[in-house]
């Protein structure tokens, strides 16, 4: 066999891999709609679930699940921020910084199930805060933290240093800098992090089981409890009764989270200014 | 910012006098669920939130306060009869042993469904039918179906360990169902298809046939009630959910609906 | 590069006020303290799980744990092996399973694809591994399993379905991370490999993949570490059965797959014991990710 032969094998092998990998996911995502479509409708979307297996709509867990990544986002966004503001801006290599890199890395890596008993551990019974959002909010955010951190890091060391040098030759402050040109700069990355960090805190099952609850309920204070999509799915899944409920609840879940991935690329894209 | 967090919570369950809190058992959840819907569409300023993690964590919940019901679809175990939890009655209902349809066995006795799910026997030759491995299908240990199962058939035998456990009666319903080899068993209110085009056949126990009737004449050898227990006497709003269940718009719609039976007709268990 | 609006000691020029100064000073403990929150929720994780797992080690001996065979809660057996021994049987056979596909992907991604065609490819391949997991194991319990169950005889829950649900779920991940990996190394190795006379493939395996073999490591490794962690779609198809399976299409267990099958009605040592296999996993995806720095640290000395 001459390289030739090898090469033209080897190339269309290569080719195979990449067509089997989308195809597969595709024909899981088809399946799922093909299967959901069939069930969405705005009665599916804006009704209660009810009835004995969850005939109905499913609003309350589509309310859970915004409200509650919502509620993340809000805690995340700003201690990420600012985190990576230290680092990129202000640290100094060492010691220090390296472990709070690795932490970073560490804390991205958490299986989910361990950050849903450590939620339910700390934030739901030790803390006294109950199954709730805001227990759940705070165990998401715990993941987004790591996503946003590292935008956001990325983000500020692409802003040129000339922008930064000619601040400070105007005589501005580190703070005036970075809060009046370095940040505003990096916004549309910065953006673009947060909204995959609420894509990935969308998908989470575990965390948000254990520090939730499971009861179909209108969250309204970060106090109550509710069922997101994601657990309204697994529990139709195993009880394996409705399953045209099931198929429609991971269509929506996929819409929304594919809605936030396909946003940050287009915020990327559209205000790309560095 | 933690400090903030930690001063807005400090009670782990809500006591509040328009809310009922229901968990427990995921054979009672429909009669639950359903229930609390048209209760609540005719109390139109209270809330009853169930939920269904298993008889065994809904027995804990009540105890612990943290529910104001717990259903449970077993009785009590010797070491819970001390938590001062008061028992409702709800329904009847039979645990039927169920197959798939290709399956040609059609019944068997108590001894040897004792045997099968502890692992003893594993081909279905030994009790009559093809040579093909039996593929045990077992409920989670929250379940109260399997304590029922556990104590009116197993006794002091132990479940077989390498047995798929499986949470939730309609996910052991669609794998019988597909598997020719397998076992499992279920309340009797599920065997009829829902909301599936599968079938599963159930089998006869000692020779009788599992229904409503062998179960409430008390002929079919496992049976049991489904119970709400309360932390000492009901009152207030759950007990006027309560009084509604034993009502006879849901004993009579819901419950024989889900194909249990009232507990007015029930057998002497 | 960092700049300091420190006011310089006595005797010298002052640059800024003193209100500005601490102003600046303080901001700067802020960030800080911001920075430092990841550092303390590490530390707090390692130190709740740990604290709720100690019994663990204390009334049940640590050794007994990982080493026992036999997980019963009804006996008050909580010998982890069979679970262990199933996550690593899990995890593995989808390395194997996905790696390949993956890499492949990525060498396509990186090395023979057109720019159009990549355009395509690439985010697609990024927005699938933004999909749930709960999702792929909704696809796994629903059809995979029917499936498996028709052609084997077998409940169709196992080591196999259990394979396919997460190969396809850590193949986005690998991929993705590969193909950096491989489009860091610069042109003109190729070049000079093509020069020489080499085909495109000759390049490819002599050259480019082995120069960006740690980087590629690193993408399996971080692979393997969501494989291990993973437990909703792990859960929904591996029947749960707490024992050294049999067979690869018989029911078995993981650490993450029993933790959640038990916790609603855990108590006591049990759910100690719980805590316990969360606290192993959460080390065992620390040591991942400081393998993967530590390679990174001598990769970037080479």
């Amino acid at each position: 066999m001459n390289k030739r032969v090898t090469n033209k094998l080897a190339l269309g092998v290569l080719w195979g891999a990449a067509i089997l990998t989308v195809a597969v996911l595709g024909a899981v995502l088809l399946y799922v709609f093909v299967n959901g479509i069939r069930v969405i409708s705005p009665a599916f979307i804006f009704t209660w679930p009810h009835g004995v297996n969850a005939e109905g709509g499913i609003w309350p867990t589509i309310v859970a699940t915004v409200y509650v990544t919502a509620l993340a986002m809000l805690i995340s966004t700003p201690i990420a921020v600012l985190a990576a503001v230290y680092l990129a801006e202000y640290a100094t290599q060492g010691r220090i910084v390296s472990t709070i890199r690795f932490a970073a890395d560490s804390l991205a890596s958490v299986p989910s199930i361990v950050m849903g008993l450590f939620g339910f551990a700390l934030f739901v019974e030790a803390m006294g805060m109950g199954l709730s959002m805001i227990s759940a909010a705070l165990a998401l955010s715990l993941l987004m933290l790591p996503i946003i951190m590292r935008a956001t890091e990325e983000a500020i060391r692409a802003v040129p240093k000339y922008m930064r040098w000619g601040s400070y030759g105007l005589g501005a402050t580190k703070w005036q800098t970075v809060s009046k040109i370095v940040l505003p700069a990096a916004a549309p990355r910065i953006v673009t992090g947060v909204v995959l960090s609420a894509g990935r805190a969308v998908g989470e099952t575990a965390v948000v089981l254990y520090t939730m609850g499971q009861a179909v309920n209108m969250p309204v204070t970060p106090l109550d409890s509710g069922r997101p999509m994601t657990v309204h799915l697994y529990l139709l899944a195993v009880e394996g009764i409705n399953l045209p409920a099931a198929f429609g609840t991971a269509l929506l879940l996929i819409v929304l989270i594919l809605g936030f991935n396909l946003s940050a690329r287009w915020i990327l894209r559209h205000y790309r200014k560095v | 910012m933690l400090a903030l967090v930690s001063a807005t919570g400090c009670s782990s369950a809500q006591e509040r006098a328009d809310r009922v809190i229901v968990t427990g058992s995921t054979t009672i959840l429909p009669i639950a669920e359903q229930a609390a819907e048209t209760f609540m569409s005719q109390h139109p300023s209270s809330s009853v939130l169930v939920s269904g993690l298993g008889s065994s964590a809904g027995i804990e919940a009540v105890s612990a306060g943290t529910s104001q019901m717990g259903t449970s679809s077993r009785d009590l175990k010797d070491e819970e009869t001390s938590l001062g939890l008061v028992d409702a009655p709800i329904a009847y209902d039979g645990i039927a042993v169920i197959v798939s349809p290709k399956n040609p066995v059609e019944n068997l006795t108590t001894k040897q469904l004792r045997a099968i799910f502890a692992g003893e026997i594993t081909n279905w030759k030994t009790v009559g039918g093809d040579d093909r491995a039996i593929d045990v299908v077992n409920r989670d240990e929250a379940s109260g179906t399997r304590e029922a199962f556990k104590k009116i058939v197993m006794g002091d035998v132990g479940f077989a360990p390498a047995a798929a456990v499986l949470p939730g009666t309609g996910q052991v319903r669609d794998v019988v169902a597909r598997a020719t080899g397998a076992i499992g068993y279920i309340s009797i209110g599920f065997v009829k298809p829902r909301f599936t085009g599968v079938s599963v056949k159930a089998l006869r126990v000692d020779g009788i046939v599992a229904s409503e009737k062998t179960v409430a004449d008390n002929s079919y050898p496992i049976g049991r009630k489904l119970h709400f227990f309360t932390k000492g006497a009901p009152t207030g709003l759950t007990k006027e959910f309560i009084d509604f269940v034993l009502s006879d718009e849901i004993q009579k719609g819901v419950v024989v609906d889900a194909g249990f039976i009232p507990i007015a007709e029930g057998g002497t268990r | 590069m960092t700049e300091h609006a420190a006011p310089p000691q006595t005797g010298t020029l002052q640059l800024v006020s003193r209100s500005t100064y601490i102003k600046e000073s303080l901001l700067r403990s802020l960030f800080f303290l911001c920075a430092f929150v990841f550092v303390l929720a590490v530390a707090l994780i390692f130190v709740f799980v740990g604290w709720k797992a100690w019994p663990i080690v204390a009334d049940y001996g640590l050794w007994r744990f990982i080493s026992g065979s036999v997980w019963s809660s009804g006996t008050e057996q909580f010998g982890i092996l069979p679970l262990i021994a199933g996550s690593f049987l899990v995890t593995l056979g989808a390395l194997a399973l996905g790696t390949p596909l993956a890499v492949g992907t990525a060498v396509f991604l990186s090395d023979v694809a057109s720019p159009r065609v990549r355009s395509f490819v690439r985010p697609a391949v990024e927005l699938l591994a933004g999909v749930p997991s709960v999702v792929y194991g909704f696809f796994g319990i629903i059809l995979l399993r029917s499936i498996v169950a028709r052609f084997t005889g077998t409940l169709g829950f196992g080591a196999f379905t259990a394979w396919i649900v997460l190969a396809i779920m850590i193949v986005p991940t690998i991929a993705a991370l590969s193909e950096d990996a491989l489009r860091s190394i610069p042109e003109g190795i190729r070049e000079a490999s093509y020069a020489m006379g080499a085909t495109q493939w000759q390049t490819i395996y002599k050259v480019v993949v082995p120069a960006a073999k740690i980087g590629i490591i690193d993408a399996i490794i971080l692979g393997m570490g969501r494989a291990i962690g993973e437990t909703m779609a792990v859960l929904m198809v591996v029947g749960n059965a707490p024992v050294f399976p049999k067979g690869v299409f018989a029911p078995l267990s993981t650490m993450t797959s029993q933790i959640v099958m038990d916790m609603p009605y855990a108590v006591g040592l049990h759910r100690t014991a719980l805590f316990a296999m969360a606290a192993m996993l959460f080390i065992f995806s620390m040591l991942l990710v400081a393998t993967v720095r530590l390679s990174s640290r001598l990769r970037s000395r080479s």
